[in-house]
C-alpha cells in the first residue's frame, strides 16, 4: 500500500520534470530558430550552385537547433535540479526506460534518413542537373599559379579569371605537380586539380561582380601544396556577356 | 641507465645499418651514400638497436638464451627509465611521454596563432609556418590517438577487470619504448627544416617534400608499430584476464570502449603503414605508387591513408566516450543507463567507422558517384553516436550530481562534442561540404571533436585516476579553475573559427585576405588564453605528485575495481584474485556488490563499498 503511494508520487514528480524540460525546449527551440533564419551564417554568393549549398547550409541550421538545444536543455536541467546537495546518498537505480530509449533511437534514425541523407541526396541531383555547357574554361595549376585556357578562343591568362554572366561554364581542371584546389568561395565549388587527371565542375555565375567588390570572388588554392600555397589565388570577374566576349577580342 | 643503452644501441644500429644499405647501394651500382635510402633503411636497424639497448637484451634476449632472468627493481623513478613490464609503470611512461609532446604540440599551435593574429608574414616566413603547422597537426595527432588508450588502457584496463597485468607484458613494454624514437624522428625532422605537408603528407606533394618528410613517413610508421602491438595486447588481456565472474556484459564501459579501440588500432592501423612505407618507397627506392607520369595514382595515397585516419577519429574519441560514461555514471550515483545500448554503440561506431573513409575525398576528384554512398554511411554514424548521448543523459537524470573535476570534464565532453558532432553533419551534406572542406570550418569541427572531446576525456582521466596512479590528491580548487579556463578558452578559440571558415577561410595558409582579419584575432586571443591555462595543470600536476594530500584507496566513492584497492596499487594489485558479482554500476540497488575482494567476509566488504 505505502509503496503504491509513494510510487504515484514518484510518477508524478517525474512527470513534472518531464514536462517541464518539455516546455523549456519549446521554447528555446522557438527562440532558437528565430535566431538562425535571423542570420545570415553564409558569405557573398553568386550562383546557381551557391543557392543549392547554402539552403542545404540553412536547412541543416534549422534541423540542428532542436537537437542542440534538446540536449542542452535536458544538460543545464540536470546540473541545476539533479545536483547532490549534501546528502550524500545515491541516485535512482533507473538503469532502462523503453520508451525514452525507443523514442530516441526513432527519431535518432528519422532525423538521419529522411531530414539528413535525403536533402542530401536530392541537393546532389540539383547540382548534376544542367550537365550542358555553353562555355568551357581549362584550369592549370601550377605551384604556385592558376593559368586559364579558354579553349574556343585559344586565349590563356594567368590574370583574372574572366566569367560571362548568366553562362553555364564547364572547368576542366588538372595540375603539373602536386594536388591543388580550384576554389571560388563566391560561388561554392571546390575541385582539385590532380596531376595525371582531369577533374570537372559546373557553374553559373548569377550577377556580375568582381574581387575588389567581394573578397570572396577569388580563386583560391584550397589544398595545402608548399611553400606559396596560401598566396595561390587569383581575382575573379563576372561580366556581361558582350564585355566578355570584347576582352576575348582583345586578348586575341 | 637504460636510456643511455637505448641511445648507444640506437646509433650502432644506425651505423650498422648504414653501412648495410651503402653496401647494397654500391654493389648495384649506385653511389653509396644517399641520405634519404641510408636514412630509411638505417632506421629499422637503429630502432632495434635502440629496443636491445633500453632493455629488451638485458631482460628478454638474454634470458632467453638461457642466461639468467634479471629482475626489475620495485621503486624509485629510475624504474620509469627501464624496460620496467609492469603495466602501471608503462602507463605512467605513455602518460607523461605524451603530455610532453601534448605541450610541445601546443607551444606549436601558440607560435601559428602569432602568426594568424594579422595578415602579411610578420612571426615566421610561410615556409616555417608551414614546417610549424605540420608538426602541431602530427604530434597532435598522435597524442590523441595513443596517450589515453597508452595511459589509462594500460594502467586502468588491467585493474578494471581484476587481472594482475597485461597478458604480454615485455611486449607491453616493447610497445611503450617505440614511442621515444618517434618523438626524436619528429624533432630530428624539425631540424632537417621540417616537411611541409600537413599531418596528412599527401602524395605526390609529400614525395617532393625535403628530406624532413621522410621522417615523418618514419615516425608515423614507428607509431603504427607500436598501436598495433599495443592493440593486440589489449584484446588478449581483457579476453583472456578477465577475474571470475567478469562477464562481458559486467565489463566496465571504460574497458569496453578501450577493447573496440584497440580492436580498431589493430585492424586499421596497418593501412597507414602501408601508406607510409609506398612513400618511403617512392622517395628511396625509386618506386613510382603515386606518380602519374609513370603510372601512378596520387588518389591512391588518399584512399588508403584515409581507410585508417578515419577509424583514428574513433581511436581517439571512444576512450573519451568510456571515460565520460564511467564518471558520470560514479559521480552521478546512478546505474549507467542502457548499457547495452552503449556498448552496441561503441561496436556500431566501429563497424561504420570502415566505410566512410571517402568522405575525406568528396572534392578529390573521385567518381562523382561515390558521393551518395559516403554521404549516406557517414551521415548514419549519427545514430549510434547519439547513443552515448542516450547513455549520458539517461545517466544525468534524477541522478545526484557531484561536480568533481574531473565530472566538470566529463560534462565538457559532451558540450564540446554535441557542437563536434552536429557540425560534423554539416560536412557530411556533399552540396555543404563542397563549400567547407578545407576551411577553418573543418578545423573548428576537428578541434571539437578531438581536442574538446578527446583530450578533455584524457585531462578528466587524469584528474579522475591521478589519486590512484600516484597516491597523492591532485588540487580540486586548481582543477576547477583549470576546467573553466581552458573551457571558455578553448569555446572563444574554436566558435569564431566556424565564421571565419564560412567567410572563406582555408586552412593551413600563413596569410589570408584581409577581411578575414578580426576572426583571426579573436582566435588568436582565445588560444593564447586557452594555451596558458594549462600553466594551471601543469603546476598543479607536479606540485601534487611532490606534495599533493595523501589520497585514499576510494576518493571518488566509486565501485570499479581499481578503487577497491590501495593508492598507488600493489604490485600485483590484488591480494587475492577477486570475485565478480556484478556489474560495477549498483548505485542505489539495495545489497548490490560489484566483487568479493576476498579480504574478510562479504558482509565487511559490503560495507567497505559503502564509502
Amino acid at each position: 500500500m505505502l509503496s503504491a503511494v509513494a510510487s504515484d508520487e514518484e510518477t508524478g514528480k517525474n512527470r513534472n520534470r518531464v514536462v517541464i524540460v518539455g516546455l523549456v525546449w519549446l521554447v528555446a527551440t522557438i527562440l532558437g530558430e528565430i535566431a538562425a533564419v535571423a542570420i545570415t551564417w553564409e558569405p557573398f554568393g553568386n550562383s546557381r550552385e551557391a543557392r543549392i549549398s547554402d539552403e542545404a547550409f540553412d536547412l541543416l541550421v534549422y534541423m540542428s537547433v532542436p537537437v542542440m538545444v534538446f540536449v542542452l536543455v535536458m544538460m543545464a536541467y540536470v546540473v541545476i535540479v539533479d545536483r547532490d546537495r549534501g546528502e550524500n546518498v545515491d541516485g535512482a537505480p533507473v538503469r532502462t526506460n523503453s520508451m525514452f530509449i525507443g523514442g530516441w533511437m526513432v527519431i535518432s534514425t528519422a532525423l538521419a534518413l529522411v531530414a539528413i541523407v535525403t536533402p542530401g541526396f536530392s541537393g546532389l541531383d540539383e547540382l548534376a542537373a544542367e550537365p550542358d555547357a555553353d562555355l568551357i574554361i581549362d584550369v592549370k595549376g601550377e605551384r604556385w599559379n592558376w593559368t586559364y585556357t579558354y579553349p574556343d578562343s585559344g586565349v590563356e591568362t594567368q590574370g583574372t579569371l574572366m566569367i560571362p554572366v548568366d553562362t553555364r561554364i564547364l572547368f576542366r581542371i588538372t595540375s603539373t605537380d602536386v594536388i591543388h584546389s580550384f576554389w571560388i568561395p563566391a560561388f561554392r565549388i571546390k575541385q582539385d586539380a590532380v596531376p595525371g587527371l582531369v577533374t570537372e565542375t559546373m557553374v553559373t555565375a548569377e550577377e556580375v561582380g568582381q574581387f575588389s567588390e567581394f573578397d570572396e570572388l577569388r580563386v583560391q588554392c584550397a589544398e595545402l601544396c608548399g611553400v606559396g600555397h596560401a598566396r595561390m589565388w587569383t581575382g575573379v570577374e563576372v561580366v556581361s556577356e558582350a564585355e566578355f566576349e570584347a576582352w576575348i577580342g582583345a586578348s586575341q | 641507465m637504460a636510456v643511455v643503452g637505448g641511445v648507444v644501441g640506437g646509433a650502432i644500429g644506425y651505423v650498422l645499418g648504414a653501412a648495410g644499405i651503402m653496401a647494397i647501394r654500391a654493389a648495384v651500382g649506385a653511389r653509396a651514400w644517399e641520405v634519404e635510402s641510408v636514412t630509411a633503411g638505417a632506421w629499422l636497424v637503429a630502432v632495434s638497436g635502440w629496443l636491445l639497448g633500453v632493455g629488451a637484451w638485458k631482460y628478454w634476449v638474454s634470458p632467453w638464451f638461457g642466461r639468467p632472468e634479471r629482475t626489475y627493481a620495485t621503486h624509485g623513478w629510475r624504474r620509469y627509465f627501464d624496460f620496467d613490464t609492469d603495466h602501471k609503470v608503462i602507463g605512467i611512461q605513455y602518460l607523461v611521454t605524451f603530455l610532453v609532446m601534448f605541450f610541445m604540440a601546443g607551444l606549436f599551435a601558440m607560435f601559428m596563432r602569432w602568426e594568424l593574429m594579422r595578415t602579411g608574414e610578420d612571426v615566421v616566413n610561410a615556409d616555417q609556418y608551414n614546417a610549424i603547422m605540420s608538426l602541431h597537426g602530427t604530434m597532435m595527432v598522435f597524442v590523441a590517438v595513443a596517450a589515453t588508450v597508452g595511459a589509462f588502457g594500460n594502467y586502468v584496463v588491467p585493474i578494471m577487470i581484476g587481472a594482475d597485468d597485461m597478458a604480454f607484458p615485455k611486449l607491453n613494454a616493447l610497445s611503450y619504448w617505440l614511442v621515444p624514437p618517434v618523438l626524436v624522428a619528429l624533432t630530428v625532422s624539425f631540424a632537417f627544416g621540417g616537411y611541409d605537408t600537413g599531418w596528412t603528407g599527401y602524395a605526390p606533394l609529400s614525395v617532393q617534400s625535403d628530406v624532413g618528410g621522410l621522417f615523418y613517413n618514419l615516425a608515423f610508421f614507428t607509431l603504427g608499430l607500436s598501436s598495433i602491438i599495443g592493440g593486440l595486447n589489449i584484446i588478449v588481456t581483457v579476453v583472456t584476464m578477465r577475474a571470475k565472474g567478469m562477464t562481458w556484459g559486467r565489463l566496465p564501459i571504460f574497458v569496453w570502449s578501450i577493447f573496440i579501440t584497440a580492436m580498431m588500432s589493430l585492424i586499421f592501423t596497418q593501412f597507414v603503414a602501408l601508406a607510409m612505407l609506398m612513400v618511403i618507397l617512392d622517395r628511396t627506392a625509386g618506386m613510382v605508387f603515386f606518380d602519374p607520369a609513370s603510372g601512378g595514382e596520387p588518389l591512391l595515397y588518399q584512399h588508403i591513408f584515409w581507410f585508417y585516419s578515419h577509424p583514428a577519429v574513433y581511436i581517439m574519441i571512444l576512450p573519451a566516450f568510456g571515460i565520460t560514461l564511467e564518471m558520470i555514471s560514479h559521480f552521478s550515483r546512478k546505474p549507467l543507463f542502457a548499457y547495452k545500448w552503449a556498448v552496441g554503440a561503441l561496436l556500431g561506431i566501429m563497424g561504420l567507422s570502415s566505410v566512410v573513409w571517402a568522405h575525406h575525398m568528396f572534392t578529390s576528384g573521385m567518381a562523382e558517384s561515390l558521393r551518395k554512398p559516403f554521404l549516406a554511411s557517414t551521415e548514419l554514424i549519427s545514430i549510434p553516436t547519439g547513443v552515448i548521448f542516450l547513455s549520458a543523459l539517461g545517466t544525468l537524470w534524477l541522478g545526484k550530481i557531484k561536480f568533481t573535476v574531473p565530472m566538470l570534464f566529463a560534462l565538457g565532453v559532451l558540450f564540446n562534442f554535441l557542437i563536434g558532432g552536429i557540425t560534423g553533419v554539416f560536412l557530411a551534406d556533399v552540396p555543404v561540404d563542397i563549400q567547407l572542406q578545407d576551411t577553418y570550418f573543418v578545423v573548428a569541427h576537428f578541434h571539437y571533436v578531438i581536442l574538446g572531446g578527446g583530450i578533455f576525456g584524457l585531462f578528466g582521466g587524469i584528474y579522475y585516476w591521478f589519486p590512484k596512479m600516484t597516491g597523492k590528491m591532485m588540487n580540486s580548487g586548481l582543477g576547477k579553475l583549470h576546467f573553466w579556463a581552458i573551457m571558455l578558452g578553448f569555446n572563444v578559440t574554436f566558435l569564431p573559427m566556424f565564421v571565419i571558415g564560412l567567410q572563406g577561410m582555408n586552412r593551413r595558409i600563413a596569410d589570408y585576405t584581409p577581411d578575414l582579419e578580426p576572426g583571426n584575432k579573436m582566435v588568436s586571443m582565445g588560444a593564447f588564453f586557452l594555451g596558458s591555462s594549462f600553466l594551471i595543470f601543469i603546476y598543479n600536476f607536479i606540485y601534487s605528485w611532490a606534495r599533493g594530500e595523501t589520497a585514499p584507496a576510494n576518493p571518488w566513492g566509486a565501485r570499479t575495481l581499481e578503487w577497491q584497492i590501495p593508492s598507488p596499487p600493489p604490485h600485483e594489485n590484488f591480494e587475492v584474485p577477486p570475485i565478480i558479482l556484478a556489474d560495477p554500476y549498483g548505485y542505489g540497488e539495495a545489497d548490490s556488490l560489484h566483487a568479493d575482494m576476498g579480504i574478510g567476509t562479504l558482509e565487511e566488504a559490503k560495507d567497505s563499498e559503502r564509502v
